[in-house]
């Protein structure tokens, strides 16, 4: 390939030591929590505007970029999340209009605080309010991004695998390798690692999972050239994310609040 | 925005006004694109499309663009300056272009193409408008707005691509998993208009746009093209027209010009040529010639301006 890369981009390792919501005081749990509660705005947001898998999973990966640029101090998970969703509605040529996508998160919002939903009308004081967070947090997220929005996706790097692995009328573990893949979207895994990597460790997960014996002379994995190592620090961080409680009393329309004293 | 200085209005289009610029520092003249910010849209899909592409695309054969400005209503892309597109280059040349000029313009338009699609890029768009010309006669590809980056998943994408008269007929046909071969038919519509000086296929309406190509090259049928009636848009009852002598409706071109525009309208996609492959078509040996004459130029004053020990350092080199 020429230099031109369409790989995605990864943090650098000044972003990666000292990633910008843990400079501002935000505790390293609390950062993995935000990130997980805004992937899954994104992603039940996505649900309801019917949009398909890659428009949720490109948000993702947008929002896992984006907390490498900038601080859950300064931004708030529903601003930044809505932004990424309206973005990638448009960078996957899904279009939905901005007024179904404010109409959602908000829903969401008030789902999450245990309020009955209300539809917003367009001169409502609250609908201006999440429509100016969602455009400007669209324009801050393309400048801190530098523009750089593409993404790719695992998910046809994983269906190449399974076939040239044999292993297409495994539905179960098909399914199952699926699901890790689109839950990938809440952890690093998918800014620290290239799709092909992940698409072989979801595989990895749904054959321990099921207990489908693979070829280990040579290691399969190393035919698609993905180290063991790697394979096992994405699923520790699935593991860990599915392990993880995000409390409820996370805010979601607020930037959070760090205490003064460190 | 301080850093230029506005000069006069060159165009206007949909969603962006472009005028004439000028580098404070360095008085270089440059292209201001200035995007209009739509309050309910957010930033244009063009806009996002264009700069995530052409920012990382830098080729003698596409525009370059050197810098994005962001301000409070406006974004702002800094191109580099090219005098006139295609289109008026024609109009202003009498239609008709020279055909040494053609081939010499085809040649840079397929190395433009054939250098997005290396890096996984369809432009989707290419046009006589869109294609800049500057007083050094190069030629580059320019508007990126509709164009997009083609990952490994096939994905379906949207069939609002291309303007009617350089749009294949399987986009017009309904199909929504093309690929580089779309920027390929677009290419030998254009070909044909540099020759001739109009445009192949002025189709008024999607269905008129398929009749035109239709008339010229033959109703596909089963045979010619399996599985054609598939197609959303495809009509039985579409009138059964047998292909013309395309020598007839353009003499001016040679066998062999011929040859190579044949490959690049092909009905089924994937027997369209492709960009790389058209650049050494035989159309293009005198340019292949030439290149290769002063890369071995360049290379040889490299040498002798005291490269010459590079030669024993690279075994894998040219001279080995």
């Amino acid at each position: 390939m020429s230099a031109l890369s369409l790989a995605n981009t990864q943090p650098t390792l000044a972003q990666l030591v000292a990633p910008p919501s843990q400079t501002d005081g935000v505790p390293v749990a609390t950062e993995r929590c935000l990130r997980i509660l805004g992937a899954e705005l994104i992603n039940s947001a996505s649900l309801l505007l019917s949009l398909p898998q890659v428009a949720s999973s490109t948000a993702q990966v947008l929002f896992q970029r984006f907390f490498f640029c900038a601080s859950f101090r300064d931004n708030s998970v529903l601003r930044i999340a809505s932004a990424c969703l309206f973005l990638s509605t448009k960078l996957e040529e899904c279009p939905r209009k901005p007024r179904d996508l404010i109409n959602v998160f908000n829903f969401l919002c008030q789902l999450r605080r245990g309020h009955t939903p209300t539809i917003l009308d367009v001169d409502f004081p609250k609908y201006t309010a999440i429509k100016n967070d969602m455009m400007d947090g669209e324009m801050h997220l393309l400048a801190k991004l530098g523009f750089n929005v593409h993404v790719q996706h695992p998910h046809g790097f994983m269906i190449n695998y399974l076939q040239s692995l044999d292993l297409t009328s495994n539905k179960e573990l098909m399914q199952r390798a699926w699901n890790y893949l689109n839950d990938s979207g809440r952890t690093l895994a998918v800014v620290l690692f290239q799709p092909p990597t992940i698409a072989a460790a979801s595989i990895y997960m749904a054959a321990n999972d099921v207990g489908e014996p693979l070829p280990l002379s040579p290691p399969w994995w190393e035919v698609f050239d993905a180290p063991l190592e790697d394979l096992q620090t994405i699923e520790a961080l699935l593991r860990t994310m599915y392990a993880t409680k995000v409390p409820k009393s996370l805010p979601l329309e607020e930037p959070i609040q760090v205490a003064a004293t460190r | 925005m301080d850093r230029y200085v506005r000069l006069e209005k060159l165009g206007e289009g949909t969603y962006a006004t472009v005028y004439k610029g000028k580098n404070r520092l360095t008085s270089d003249v440059v292209a201001l694109k200035e995007i209009h910010l739509d309050a309910e849209e957010g930033a244009p899909s063009t806009a996002i499309r264009e700069i995530s592409l052409m920012k990382e695309l830098k080729h003698p054969n596409i525009m370059r663009l050197f810098d994005v400005i962001h301000t409070e209503r406006t974004l702002t892309l800094v191109f580099e300056y090219m005098d006139q597109d295609l289109k008026r280059f024609m109009d202003a040349h009498g239609g008709a272009l020279d055909p040494v000029l053609c081939r010499n313009f085809m040649f840079q338009l397929l190395r433009g193409i054939a250098f997005c699609h290396e890096n996984r890029v369809l432009h989707r768009d290419l046009k006589p408008q869109n294609l800049l010309i500057n007083a050094r006669m190069e030629l580059k590809l320019g508007d990126f707005g509709l164009a997009r980056a083609f990952g490994i998943p096939v994905n379906t994408f949207s069939n609002e691509v291309v303007t009617l008269w350089y749009r294949a007929p399987d986009v017009l046909l309904g199909s929504r998993n093309y690929s580089t071969s779309i920027d390929i038919w677009s290419t030998g519509c254009i070909m044909a208009e540099m020759y001739t000086g109009k445009p192949l296929f002025p189709g008024k309406t999607n269905e008129d746009q398929l009749i035109k190509i239709f008339k010229l090259l033959g109703t596909p049928t089963e045979e010619s093209w399996p599985r054609v009636s598939e197609f959303s848009e495809y009509k039985p009852t579409f009138p059964l027209y047998p292909p013309s002598d395309l020598r007839v409706r353009l003499p001016m071109l040679d066998q062999i010009s011929l040859d190579l525009i044949t490959r690049m309208l092909q009905y089924q996609p994937h027997l369209r040529i492709n960009a790389k492959d058209a650049l050494v078509h035989v159309y293009f040996r005198e340019i292949i010639q030439q290149v290769a004459a002063a890369e071995q130029a360049a290379a040889v004053a490299a040498l002798a301006a005291g490269g010459g020990a590079a030669a024993h350092h690279h075994p894998g080199g040219p001279y080995h």
